[in-house]
């Protein structure tokens, strides 16, 4: 018996070197391995080269329900689901072991049926799945333009779009300044645990999402744990959220700004003003640039980084700035400023953004920064460094907006600049 | 009663914390008996298990719909919490786990895959708890023959409940992800006496090993049943003692139970009493699919052969070591039951009198102790194992009797230092000397026997023959 043609999921008795295995056969990720299930549910691995003997055993056939059309509530308002990937749609291959995607988007409200208790979901939309590590600007035109066309349709109350924490609060970002005269809540939301588990945040993520979604908020919310207690959420500002935390479920946290709400499964309480909900037609602008770098300076850069990317072609770059808004000057070795004149008159637009991530640049408080300043570096205040770096995308991509870099970018669009900061509005 | 009769078929399943840093997590696991710093608030939903059915345990559980507070230190991380993921296995723990499999003469598993068990009554904050097999098909041997061991596993201990009320239940998080090894033996214990048996043997493996002591520490839980009766698990045994009690009262109410027609797998509860009270369905297999989170446990050759060279000896195998130095019964029972294994080891090559070194180590100070009032801590404090060492090694040299070693010893605990309290010694053989040859002098012409009696009569002790008969040797030709 040629042990590889063993099909996962195939009941088997091993005969090996070390005792016989009444198993099933698993997806292995070794290939020198046979992982199997024993009766007992443990699973282990055995070397292909211990395997005397094979015997095919029959099986049981496991039941597999099958889907139920969604439960629809005359009562209850609806909402539509943009599904994208990341963790809060992937589920256990348990046959294989592996974690996959789910082939229906509809297995989510398997997975958390409270979702349907305070909204109908009328509507699923999946403009792609992946791991939102694997996103670029392309992806977010995707996923604006299927809000957009639900934006329109008048029988959804509002949208909620699940995604991948990795790269969230960039999208979160892209499509605050995509979508034009929004008409109704938009909220993007997550999990940190998979949803094999019973402790998944996701579970009060998307009931919080669903209560922001049916609210009177026409705004684009990333919704999700206010802290570590399964209790309730927070609806921060699309264009002032970073993750900030690798494995935390509370890891979005709102930067230079207050949350927009909090919220739980049966209440959304406000904390600032919000655009309400409105008849308008809802715009989609979402013709983003691939040629904009971020960097990030550090001590000693070599600042030829900048020739690297006007030879690529490039049209703009955020320069994450250290402290009020400095890179190094004439006293150190590697004087960026030759390097900043020359690129901008090449055409390329240069942005700064503070790399502490809190607080506000002042390019004029030193003398560093003013001769910086004096190059055309266009100073972003106090906006995120990934949101300046998705604006200036969006902005370069826009045969309009293009014409006045500048004056677009220093624009407030969609609350990405504050008025002022206030001192709870730092490690909040 | 005659067990055979009713089909009587009963397994053993010992969980034992081992005495290392959690499992999955570098934090410590000592409990924690002082305020908790903060608590989180959590809640978890059922969900279904691999097989895409919801286990009848974990149903029973969901239904309760509770909130789970949990209590957190300083001692405390995000993993426990469920707020990170796991670390890979701590390796100490694994090679305990190894010792462990090999005295229970297991098979040791080269691969291995961690797993997730559904457990959603809150104990876990994760929802699960993480479990692997590590090793398969050992034995026992029992007066009544061998008792086989189906399976060693590793597993995390969970969260200690501090208080349940009607949906709320306060866990402390202090035990959560402490290792625990998980010995489970086959079906095939046959009488109450031989569960006994097999629980006092794999006792003994388990003391030998680096496990944790204590009230606590460790869970006995007892799975029968008997022709016709599906198998109950028996939980919370305090005490090997309540064994036999206990399952005799179990058979009985199984064969009450027979008649009945909606007869299921159940894990129940054993009372002081010896009665045991419902505690929630069996659960099934359904309930475990792998920890995502890690790669595959492989245990190398050399991993398991280092263990086998450091595996820790059984105290009986100790005992007939011990006899054939030459301890005598009492000795080893003091050096076995003081903790002085070790330190004994490491003396037994200065001298051939292996009972003296264990009278220097344990018996002596003992006496010591009760002569001075003193707690015996105090004494081993003065008394280090150097001390111990260079007492043995002038005792050797200068030939000193038994009181003379325990007078070096008492002054050394009241506060001289070894050189001044072994001279003292040695002025008094100046002493002796003296009057040895006054003694020749004032009684001339005695036997050497005659002269040695006087000699043993003044000096009561603080002489040995050999040094005495030495000094007079000098006088007397």
């Amino acid at each position: 018996m040629e042990i590889k043609s063993l099909k996962p999921g195939t009941n088997a008795k091993l005969h090996t070197k070390t005792g016989d295995f009444e198993c099933v056969i698993l997806e292995s990720p070794n290939p020198e391995i046979i992982l199997v299930k024993l009766n007992s549910g443990y699973n282990i691995g055995i070397r292909q080269e211990d395997i005397l003997d094979v015997k095919i055993m029959k099986g049981k056939e496991s039941k597999k329900e099958k889907n139920k059309p969604i439960k629809q509530n005359k009562n209850l308002k609806n909402i539509a689901l943009v599904v994208t990937g990341g963790t809060i749609s992937s589920k256990l291959d348990y046959k294989t072991g592996a974690v996959k995607w789910l082939t229906d988007p509809e297995e989510l409200l398997e997975f958390y049926p409270e979702l349907l208790e305070i909204a109908n979901v009328k509507k699923i939309t999946v403009p792609f799945m992946k791991a939102s590590e694997n996103m670029d600007y392309k992806d977010w035109k995707l996923i604006a333009e299927s809000v957009g066309k639900l934006c329109n349709d008048s029988s959804i109350d509002g949208i909620i779009v699940t995604h991948g924490t990795d790269t969230l609060h960039y999208t979160a970002s892209a499509l605050s300044f995509a979508l034009k005269n929004l008409n109704k809540p938009v909220v993007l939301t997550y999990s940190q645990r998979s949803s094999d588990r019973a402790s998944s945040d996701a579970r009060l993520n998307l009931m919080c999402s669903a209560r922001a979604a049916i609210s009177d908020a026409a705004e684009v919310m990333l919704v999700g744990h206010a802290s570590i207690n399964d209790d309730f959420c927070y609806a921060l500002l699309g264009t002032k959220v970073r993750k900030m935390h690798t494995s935390r479920r509370d890891t979005f946290r709102p930067i230079n700004a207050e949350p927009l709400a909090k919220i739980t499964p049966e209440k959304f309480e406000a904390f600032t003003s919000y655009r309400v909900k409105n008849n308008e037609k809802t715009g989609v602008r979402a013709n983003f640039s691939g040629k904009v770098a971020l960097v990030k300076f550090y001590p000693g850069q070599d600042p030829e980084i900048i020739d690297y990317y006007l030879k690529k072609g490039y049209k703009g770059l955020v320069v994450e700035m250290t402290g009020l808004g400095h890179v190094s000057t004439g006293e150190s070795s590697s004087n960026w400023i030759p390097y900043i004149k020359k690129a901008i008159k090449s055409g390329m637009t240069i942005c700064a953004a503070p790399q502490t991530i809190y607080g506000r640049l002042h390019p004029l408080t030193y003398s560093v920064g003013r001769e910086l300043e004096k190059t055309g570096i266009i100073y972003l205040k106090d906006m995120l460094s990934e949101t300046a770096f998705v604006k200036l995308s969006w902005v370069l991509g826009d045969k309009i907006m293009s014409r006045d870099v500048k004056k677009n970018m220093l624009k407030n669009y969609a609350r990405e600049y504050s008025d002022y900061i206030k001192v709870e509005d730092f490690l909040n | 009663m005659e067990y055979q009769k009713f089909g009587f078929k009963s397994g053993l399943e010992i969980h034992q914390q081992l005495d290392t840093k959690k499992l999955f997590c570098n934090t410590s696991s000592f409990l924690r008996s002082d305020d908790p710093k903060y608590s989180v608030r959590r809640k978890l939903h059922a969900i279904a298990g691999e097989t895409g059915e919801i286990d009848e345990a974990v149903k029973h559980e969901a239904s309760l719909d509770r909130e789970f507070i949990y209590q957190g230190y300083d001692s405390i991380s995000l993993i426990e919490l469920d707020e990170e993921p796991p670390l890979a296995i701590n390796e100490e723990a694994l090679e305990i786990g190894l010792h462990i499999a090999l005295l229970l003469n297991c098979d040791i598993l080269p691969v291995s895959q961690v797993m997730r068990k559904i457990v959603i009554d809150g104990s876990n904050t994760s929802g699960f708890q993480r479990t692997v097999l590590i090793a398969r098909n050992g034995y026992v041997e029992t007066k009544d023959g061998k008792v086989k061991i189906d399976t060693v596993v590793l597993e995390e201990d969970a969260a200690r409940i501090i208080s349940r009320e009607k949906n709320k239940t306060v866990y402390r998080l202090d035990r959560l992800g402490i290792p625990l090894v998980e010995i489970a033996t086959s079906p095939d214990i046959k009488t109450p006496e031989q569960f006994k048996e097999v629980a006092l043997h794999i006792g003994d493996i388990l003391r030998a090993c680096k496990v944790k002591r204590g009230i606590g520490t460790i869970r006995q839980d007892v799975n029968l049943s008997i022709k016709g009766h599906p198998r109950i698990e028996i939980k919370g045994f305090q005490d090997v003692k309540m064994f036999v009690a206990t399952i005799n009262k179990e058979v009985e109410r199984q064969i009450k139970n027979l008649n009945s027609k909606n007869l299921n797998s159940e894990v129940r509860k054993a009372n002081p009493d010896g009665s045991t009270d419902f505690l929630r369905p069996m659960p099934g297999s359904a309930r475990m699919y792998p920890e995502t989170d890690l790669p595959l446990l492989f245990i190398s050759k050399e991993q398991v052969d280092k263990a086998r060279r450091n595996i820790p000896k059984l105290r009986s195998n100790i005992r007939e070591e011990l006899k054939k130095q030459g301890l005598n019964d009492e000795m080893i029972g003091l050096v076995l039951g003081e903790g002085k294994l070790e330190e004994f080891k490491s003396l037994i090559h200065l001298t051939k009198d292996a009972n003296l070194v264990a009278k220097v180590i344990v018996l002596w100070p003992k006496d010591i102790a009760k002569k001075l009032n003193k707690d015996i801590e105090e004494i081993y404090k003065k008394l280090s194992l150097d001390i111990f060492e260079r007492v043995i090694k002038e005792s050797v040299k200068n030939n000193l009797s038994s009181s003379e070693i325990q007078d070096v010893l008492t002054k050394i605990v009241s506060g001289l230092k070894l050189e001044e309290a072994v001279k003292v010694e040695k002025k008094s053989l100046d002493e002796i000397e003296e009057f040895v040859s006054k003694l020749v002098k004032e009684k001339p012409g005695l036997s050497t026997g005659g002269y040695m009696g006087l000699i043993m009569a003044k000096f009561n002790g603080k002489v040995s023959g050999k040094e005495a008969g030495e000094i007079l040797k000098k006088y007397v030709k």
